[in-house]
């Protein structure tokens, strides 16, 4: 996962804070002592801050995991999937597969390169789709993989191992190797006879099932479709290509590892070499396995990235709890602190014992927390092989999990750092304390004027800083988390400057809304910020936190008159209850203790709220839009070779005529489109050309129900796709080529302008994949579907274009029919045209289930900051009895019962976690609400809001529950002081 | 005659036990009359503070009986005797312990809510005292924002609001300066005479011992003089 660079820097970083500490240690001996006697004074305590503090270490260690796991996982498919195809000479072609070209481009190969030191075997082959039908078990299945390559050409890149465990160089003439995955598919077992269709058809036997292995497994990795294997001149056959092939594989010396490394190199030196072969026939050398090694990287970075984009809310409230727990530490050391000052130790020498003690836990907790990442990151790869189940085999998710050291350093030394940030800061302001005050156990006195002179110092260069980010980025495509911590940083700075002159709860109530109507508002962004901004997941992170604090502001400088108006809501009985008041009071006139577990609580329900919601949005969209993204068909396919009058064919059989009412026929094909103003020119995608005839079953115009996003001029649907059916100048996309989407910034599906941009009206330009024929085109409408993805034109456009015949297929079935019988059937009458259908509301409902899986693991792992709330709750009530044994010995005396001092406390942590919850939940709910109204929200998929009540309730539920837990004990301690010992305490 | 508010009738506590036991009380009997003033002396650790606990009712006694105006003490559960303790007693403690999160009012108030009585009755009976003990500009004030002294007062106001039959002060003066005590010494007294509530001071200031109506006098657990 990472480099080496990356860790001999952290591991430098952390060589340098132990040398640094070992000298301050060596300086300060007097505080080192200090340090040491406080951490071993008080073990239980001990054990309560490490588990506070493990919490940063956890989340950064279980992410770097399950990315190391997921590094493994691609690694382990990239390795099956292209085997030893170290090198490959191909050209894609319109329809799909690639290109045909003479096998003489082979033998020039050869000749040219095959003395090369570091190419070990080339091999010519055919790739291509077939159908086949066992005659035995008399099972059908469509869309496998043809392989034609002869055994003795081809032994560098391994041997075939079948599942009797013999080893095969390839295929006789004749005979067919069948991987695993197909002779599951197709109930084949080795001696069988299989019909294979290609372009033609032909009946071979079943040579042997062969393993999935890196020979059995090429291309698909062993997973879906699966692999039939013949000799060349079957395949030729088949493909009715003789002398043909379309696919010369190159094996470089040495293992995978070596082969990909040297792939670069050799890869260049064939493109020199065999120019004047490959030119002609637009082919070009790929690097198969170097290419699928370098992408693997990039998705486990991407996960590791949205796990620790979703753990930096646990994080920071974790580094709240930090900053609380040290806090607390120094209010309970008050009283010796002070003496400690007045007999002369220097303030430096307080801070530096902190400073050591903080080390230590610092150290712990990073040991301890590293640990239980590989236990978080195991139960994480364990669910997520449990989701996927229905595409990879769970058991293969396992066997990849990985721990790399140089994660678990990065873990390590990245969570020690975090924490011990953050004790510093905390270091500093416990110390501050005044030697009488600290004697007398006296409160701090409010801040005086000097202190918001230099807070409004600081709030001028806040704003400045703030105006100057959000001017510098308010326009373009810059991330569009910069231009909203702009303003937020303007609007802080502005409260810290207004707090000199104003009375705070006016200036921080003002603020607090500005934060939170400029971080929630949506509209305000799309008027203000436009819709070309970039981003990813750190958007959520950046807006949580914004709006978090906005709303900690106006609760916290208003908490008083929030209990007053709740006591007043519940009635005069309320106001009058002696648990009511008290229970009360503490939370809302201890504003920084009760803002440190607000916090940590909002974040925590914040993030789990937003993404459960992020991922009902998603199924909801996907559910609500099943008929928006399949344009109300019912199947899409495609076929090997065009089926002639789909429509006639299916009513004139009578097994299909009553399983269907429509069937249409479509021209389609590979195209490149090219976009202006977009980067990523030409961009490849499909086209869709829908025949002239505008009436009947077959009819595309008269059966299609697709719904347009934007349309152009005011022309109605019907009118729009006429214009497509009569004007070859014109060209319909998409929703994926919608305005850049806002969603999609937030929820990080994209990570800058990966897809073309375009407005109904604007111009788009199309040609061949290899560039041929160009033609300008009126884009007149955007469709809401984003499953059925590309470019519907006029067939005049796609004859032009050098497409005539119709090889892709939508099917409407009859009502009450089921849909997997009636696609079995289709699939069996159309079987020698090689047709292969898809059930698209299938897939979409699939989608779903696994949005609502993974969703349900991100729950999981953002609810481990669940850990510091209730850590922050349990220690908050502990301390709460040390430090009011007193006060509650005065209520026992004044009359208070043991049943109401526990009313009192449940009530005042109730209020605490409910009030977090509640902003959690509100909030978490504004941002997933604001996702739905933002530009391109429908083309991200995110067009429908719903809230999951159920889990939102079971989330409040669990929080709130797993408070009262952590609660109970020392309230029931405080419950149970005797009035006698509590009133005479003194801790 | 003047009737006895409280009997103690033969009061041990012993804190600890076997070898480690401490006889806190040693079989001490008294009788504290109706309306009277009394001072509890007596050097440190002979078990004033004990006495003031175990016959208020905040602590347990280990072997003998208290009545409260006929009720033995003891022999309630804790529900009632923190029933009783908010109808019936008062509280005034040397370190005040008032309720830091609360203003005086509020502060006083509290008794009055505890024994059930309306927020608006609450609200005025405490401005009242307040007003009565000089306190009513001080009223919406935390006790961090106030003296010593001032503290005390609103402890007296909390503890005399709920007008309780007995008042059980101990070292009210403890924290004070010489004039903050002899100010508080002078008001209490002033309203054991103005309410005629019982009060039982417990204290090592012998000015304040001068003001009440009978001091007795404490060693090792015992009333050495005066009982």
């Amino acid at each position: 996962m990472a480099s080496v660079s990356v860790v001999g820097a952290v591991l430098l970083l952390l060589v340098l804070v132990g040398l640094i500490t070992v000298a301050l240690a060596l300086r300060h001996r007097l505080a080192f002592r200090l340090a040491i006697r406080n951490v071993r004074r008080g073990r239980t305590r001990t054990v309560l801050l490490v588990a506070g503090l493990l919490v940063a270490t956890t989340i950064v260690s279980g992410s770097l995991i399950v990315g190391d796991t997921v590094d493994q996982l691609v690694v382990h498919y990239s390795y099956l999937g292209a085997g030893f195809n170290d090198e490959a000479i191909s050209a894609p072609s319109a329809t799909g597969g690639n290109v045909f070209y003479n096998y003489s481009v082979y033998t020039q190969t050869v000749s040219l390169a095959g003395a090369h030191p570091g190419i070990a075997g080339i091999a010519p082959e055919i790739i291509s789709g077939a159908s086949a039908y066992d005659l035995e078990s008399r099972v059908p299945e469509t869309g496998l993989n043809l392989i034609g390559v002869n055994g003795n050409q081809s032994t560098a890149l391994g041997a075939f191992v079948a599942d009797s465990g013999t080893s095969l160089a390839g295929a006789a003439p004749g005979m067919v190797l069948v991987d695993d995955q197909a002779a599951s598919a197709l109930n084949a077992t080795a001696g069988q006879t299989l019909v294979v269709y290609g372009i033609r058809s032909a009946p071979l036997t079943i040579e042997a099932v062969v393993q999935d292995n890196v020979r059995g497994a090429f291309i698909t990795g062993g997973l879906t479709p699966g692999n039939l294997f013949v000799d060349l001149a079957t395949a030729q056959y088949l493909e009715n290509a003789t002398g043909s092939i379309n696919y010369i594989s190159l094996t470089n010396t040495g293992t995978q590892i070596e082969g990909a490394d040297a792939s670069p190199g050799i890869a260049a030196y064939l493109n020199t070499t065999l120019a004047p072969v490959l030119e002609p026939y637009g082919l070009t050398v790929q690097t198969p396995l170097k290419t699928s090694l370098d992408a693997s990287t990039q998705s486990g970075t991407s996960l590791v990235t949205l796990f620790l984009a979703l753990g930096l809310f646990s994080i920071v409230a974790g580094a709240v709890l930090i900053v609380g727990l040290f806090v607390m530490l120094a209010e309970e050391r008050k009283g010796e602190m002070g003496m400690l000052r007045a007999i002369g130790l220097r303030r430096r020498e307080l801070v530096y014992a902190f400073f050591f003690e903080g080390v230590i836990y610092s150290a712990g907790s990073a040991f301890a927390g590293t640990a239980l990442g590989v236990g978080v990151g195991y139960l994480l790869v364990y669910l997520a092989g449990q989701i996927l189940a229905f595409e990879i085999p769970p058991a293969v998710f396992l066997q990849s999990f990985t721990v790399t050291g140089e994660s678990l350093v990065i873990a390590y030394v990245v969570g020690f750092l975090l924490t011990l940030a953050t004790v510093i800061v905390a270091c500093r302001r416990a110390s501050r304390l005044n030697i009488v005050r600290a004697i007398r156990d006296t409160p701090e006195p409010p801040p005086r004027l000097r202190t918001y002179t230099f807070l409004a110092y600081l709030g001028v260069l806040c704003a400045v800083a703030g105006f100057l980010l959000f001017f510098g980025t308010y326009r373009g495509s810059a991330d569009i988390s910069y231009p909203i911590i702009g303003g937020s940083l303007a609007i802080l700075g502005m409260g810290l400057v207004a707090a000199r002159f104003l009375k705070n709860r006016l200036v921080f109530t003002t603020a607090g809304f500005g934060l939170v109507v400029w971080a929630g508002f949506e509209p305000l962004h799309t008027d203000l910020l436009g819709t070309s901004h970039t981003g990813g997941i750190f958007v959520l992170f950046v807006t949580g936190i914004v709006l978090i604090t906005g709303v900690l502001l106006v609760f916290v400088f208003n908490a008083p008159t929030i209990a007053r108006a709740l006591s007043h809501l519940f009635g005069r009985r309320t106001d009058s209850s002696p648990v009511v008041r008290i229970g009360l009071a503490y939370p809302t006139r201890q504003a920084t203790r009760t803002a440190v577990s607000l916090t940590i609580f909002a974040l925590v329900v914040f993030t789990m709220v937003a993404t459960a919601t992020f991922g009902s949005i998603a199924s909801a969209s996907l559910d609500s839009t099943v008929q928006d993204q399949t344009g109300g068909y019912s199947l899409f396919g495609y076929s090997q070779t065009p089926i002639p009058d789909l429509w006639g064919m299916i009513s004139s059989n009578a097994t299909l005529a009553p399983l269907f009412s429509a069937g249409v026929s479509v021209v389609t094909a590979s195209i490149d489109v090219n976009v202006t103003g977009f980067a990523g020119n030409p961009y490849r995608d499909q086209m869709y050309a829908p025949p002239p005839n505008t009436t009947g079953p077959s009819s595309f115009y008269a059966t299609e129900q697709f719904s347009f996003a934007a349309l152009w001029r005011g022309m109605t649907a019907s009118e729009t796709w006429s214009d497509l059916a009569t004007n070859s100048s014109v060209a319909i996309v998409d929703q994926t080529y919608g305005p850049s989407s806002t969603a999609s910034s937030v929820t990080g599906t994209t990570a800058g302008p990966a897809h073309p941009s375009v407005h109904v009206g604007d111009t788009i330009r199309i040609a061949t994949i290899r560039g041929a024929q160009p033609t300008a085109l009126t884009v007149i409408g955007i469709l809401t579907t984003s499953s059925v993805r590309g470019v519907w034109v006029n067939p005049g456009v796609a004859a032009s274009l050098g497409y005539g015949e119709a090889t892709g297929y939508a099917l409407t079935i009859a009502p009450g029919v089921d849909v997997t019988h009636a696609e079995q059937q289709a699939k069996i009458a159309f079987f020698p045209w090689g047709l292969v259908l898809i059930d698209l509301k299938a897939i979409l409902q699939t989608s779903i289930s696994t949005t609502e899986g993974f969703i349900g693991l991100l729950e999981i792992f953002v609810g481990l900051g669940l850990a510091v709330g209730i850590a922050a709750m349990g220690i908050l009530a502990l301390r709460a009895v040390v430090e009011r044994r007193r006060e509650i010995g005065m209520l026992r005396a004044s009359g208070f019962t043991q049943r109401m001092v526990l009313q009192a406390l449940a009530l005042e942590y109730s209020f605490v976690t409910l009030a977090g919850i509640v902003i959690g939940v509100g909030l978490g709910l504004l941002v997933a609400y604001n996702l739905t109204v933002s530009a391109g929200a429908v083309s991200a998929g995110f067009g429908t809001f719903a809230v999951p009540w159920v889990t939102v309730l079971e989330i409040a539920g669990i929080a709130y529950a797993l408070v009262l837990v952590a609660i109970a004990t020392p309230s029931l301690r405080a419950a149970r002081l005797s009035p006698a010992d509590a009133v005479r305490s003194t801790e | 005659m003047t009737e006895a508010v409280v009997v103690g009738q033969d009061v041990w506590k012993v804190y600890g036990s076997g070898n480690t036991a401490v006889p806190a009380l040693q079989g001490i009997s008294v009788q504290i009359l109706r309306g009277e003033m009394l001072a509890v002396m007596g050097p440190s650790g002979c078990g004033k503070t004990t006495f003031l606990n175990c016959f208020s009712g905040l602590d347990d006694i280990s072997r003998g009986t208290v009545t409260i105006e006929g009720t033995n003490i003891h022999a309630m559960s804790d529900a009632k005797k923190s029933e009783y303790r908010a109808l019936r007693t008062g509280f005034v403690f040397q370190s005040y312990n008032l309720l830091p999160i609360l203003s005086a009012e509020e502060n006083v108030e509290l008794p009055l809510l505890i024994a059930g009585r309306s927020a608006r009755e609450a609200r005025a009976e405490a401005r009242g005292i307040l007003n009565r003990l000089g306190l009513g500009d001080r009223r919406a004030h935390r006790p961090a924002e106030l003296s010593g002294g001032q503290q005390q007062r609103v402890s007296l106001a909390r503890a005399l609001v709920a007008k309780p039959a007995i008042v059980w002060a101990d070292e009210p003066t403890g924290n004070l300066d010489a004039e903050g005590s002899r100010d508080v010494t002078t008001l209490l007294r002033e309203l054991n005479r103005e309410y005629g509530q019982t009060m039982v001071v417990v204290t090592h200031d012998g000015e304040v011992a001068s003001q009440c109506d009978r001091t007795l006098r404490m060693r090792d657990g015992k009333f050495v003089d005066g009982a």
